[in-house]
């Protein structure tokens, strides 16, 4: 892809997130309710955390820090995944109607619009708060220079996964006309990363390091932080990460074949 | 009551219909007890570990019964409700020989039964895979007052899901919005259906216990396990019984005002 392609796709993306923005921004009530949930249900979480911790002092081994910060990291890969993917919570509606061939005549990659088409400003403003706490956090577990790349790249390669499942997601709503309830059980699985995985007994923690890799998108980076992720462990990752993402892409490709115009 | 039966019968095939929804929204309730089981049964690793009042067997009987429990309280068709105000659809319900409130709570209660019987399914298959300890509580008075709490309950989260519901009258477009911080948020942090309400310092616990949340879930199950007797069981469901009373008014006098602005718009 060429730096004019990029520049050409960025710009496509500020105009869609802008007027993503402004659509959200003349629901004021409604933009207020959603941040303000979203700050209660992350306090909540937080406060209860701390008062388990306080009474049970570890969590398979990690400290009240620790734990914490892992809850952070998964914040941190959820909140940027559903800042940049929310036009997938969307899409039904234009397979069900049909209006996906809107999106197929246009000039611009059908998967690049329907992925990210839609930012959401609430995750947004969520965003740099939550890299405040990981950086205050981050800094009193003491890493070097090394731990703090290993992580920040692990963190891109966590969200390098969270969009091949997104894709996934769409391609199936296309093959299906399911994603409302796929996208939600994403989430679910997702929400399993709250919790270093060493909490769950195998073979789940198998299947959430390698089939649905929810360890590698969360549980690694944090744990590299704090030097417990070995060099064949990151390796691994990145290879997952591809992988994921190298499937994704040839499923979109299927999907699209099956896509069938019905109701346009 | 036969129109109603009728109507327990027609939203019990309806939610035949969208078999691959439903089965999806079961699954997202067993991969959430997956989290909290496994949080509480990493917590309780050491077998004769007591933490917060409960040990292994008892904990880990309250992660199950988070599944049922809320199988049978939370599982509801109620949330339409606000939608339907949004949409001006009320308007045909309220020309139907129907009480409203009747209708959706005949309504809930199709889904609640169904759900149920998922749930112990779930349960079962869970407890053969995950193998947990169990309490089995055998007290008939306890199972007594654990059913009544049960059924208040169920009540109390009706009439907290209508309040919420009634808030399109005024403005339309926060239906999902208040549903979204009263229902997904405070109802499932402060019932207990994520974490213990007994890790909380005493002060918020004795606080929380005034508030109808803690009613829906955490305790009936407080009872069923043993962990309050006597005069606080009583107490207990005084105070929901309260509540249930003081939300029932404070839903009538909503409605009554929500009518007279309802204009059935997009109708």
């Amino acid at each position: 892809m060429t730096t004019r392609r990029i520049l050409y796709y960025l710009k496509i993306w500020w105009l869609m997130s802008k007027n993503s923005f402004l659509m959200f921004l003349v629901q004021k009530e409604a933009f207020a309710i959603f941040l303000f949930g979203k700050i209660l249900r992350f306090g909540f979480f937080i406060s209860f955390l701390y008062f388990l911790l306080s009474g049970s002092k570890t969590l398979a081994g990690y400290n009240t820090e620790q734990t914490i910060f892992f809850f952070l990291t998964f914040n941190l890969v959820d909140t940027i995944s559903q800042f940049l993917y929310r036009e997938v919570y969307r899409f039904r509606p234009l397979i069900v109607s049909g209006n996906f061939d809107l999106v197929l005549t246009k000039p611009v990659n059908a998967l690049f619009r329907s992925l990210a088409g839609g930012a959401d400003v609430i995750d947004l403003l969520m965003i740099p708060p939550l890299i405040a706490a990981i950086c205050f956090l981050g800094i009193k577990i003491s890493p070097n220079f090394l731990l703090i790349v290993s992580f920040v790249a692990l963190v891109l390669n966590g969200l390098l996964i969270a969009t091949a499942f997104h894709i996934a997601v769409l391609s199936l709503g296309i093959i299906t006309l399911e994603v409302d309830h796929t996208v939600m059980i994403y989430r679910d699985l997702l929400n399993l990363g709250r919790f270093p995985i060493d909490i769950y007994r195998e073979p789940l923690r198998g299947i959430l390091t390698y089939l649905v890799p929810i360890a590698i998108m969360i549980t690694l980076p944090a744990k590299a932080l704090i030097g417990l992720a070995s060099l064949k462990g990151i390796l691994v990752a990145f290879l997952i990460g591809s992988i994921s993402f190298f499937v994704s892409v040839r499923l979109w490709n299927f999907a699209l074949k099956k896509y069938t115009s019905a109701s346009s | 009551m036969k129109r109603y039966f009728t109507i327990f019968k027609i939203s019990l095939q309806q939610e035949f219909v969208y078999r691959l929804n439903f089965i999806m929204w079961r699954v997202r309730n067993v991969i959430q007890i997956f989290l909290i089981f496994f949080l509480w049964d990493s917590i309780f690793s050491a077998p004769n570990r007591v933490l917060f009042g409960y040990d292994r067997a008892k904990i880990l009987t309250y992660v199950l019964g988070i599944l049922v429990i809320k199988a049978i309280v939370f599982s509801s068709r109620t949330v339409d409700v606000s939608g339907e105000i949004s949409s001006g659809a009320l308007t045909n319900y309220l020309l139907k020989p129907v009480n409203y409130f009747y209708y959706w709570l005949t309504r809930d209660l199709s889904s609640k039964l169904l759900n149920l019987g998922f749930a112990v399914i779930e349960f079962g298959i869970l407890f053969i895979i995950l193998k947990p300890s169990f309490f089995l509580q055998t007290d008939f008075l306890v199972l007594l007052a654990f059913f009544i709490s049960l059924a208040i309950a169920i009540f109390l989260f009706f009439l907290i899901l209508f309040i919420t519901s009634f808030i399109p009258f005024w403005a339309p477009e926060l239906a999902w919005g208040a549903q979204f911080i009263v229902i997904v948020i405070i109802s499932e942090f402060l019932s207990g259906a994520l974490f213990l309400l007994d890790i909380l310092p005493k002060a918020f616990h004795e606080a929380l216990y005034l508030t109808p949340f803690p009613y829906l879930l955490f305790f009936p199950l407080e009872i069923y396990l043993g962990k309050i007797a006597g005069l606080r069981i009583v107490r207990g469901i005084i105070i929901s019984l309260l509540w249930s009373l003081v939300l029932w008014i404070l839903m009538k006098s909503i409605w009554f005002r929500g009518l007279k602005v309802y204009r059935a718009e997009g109708r």
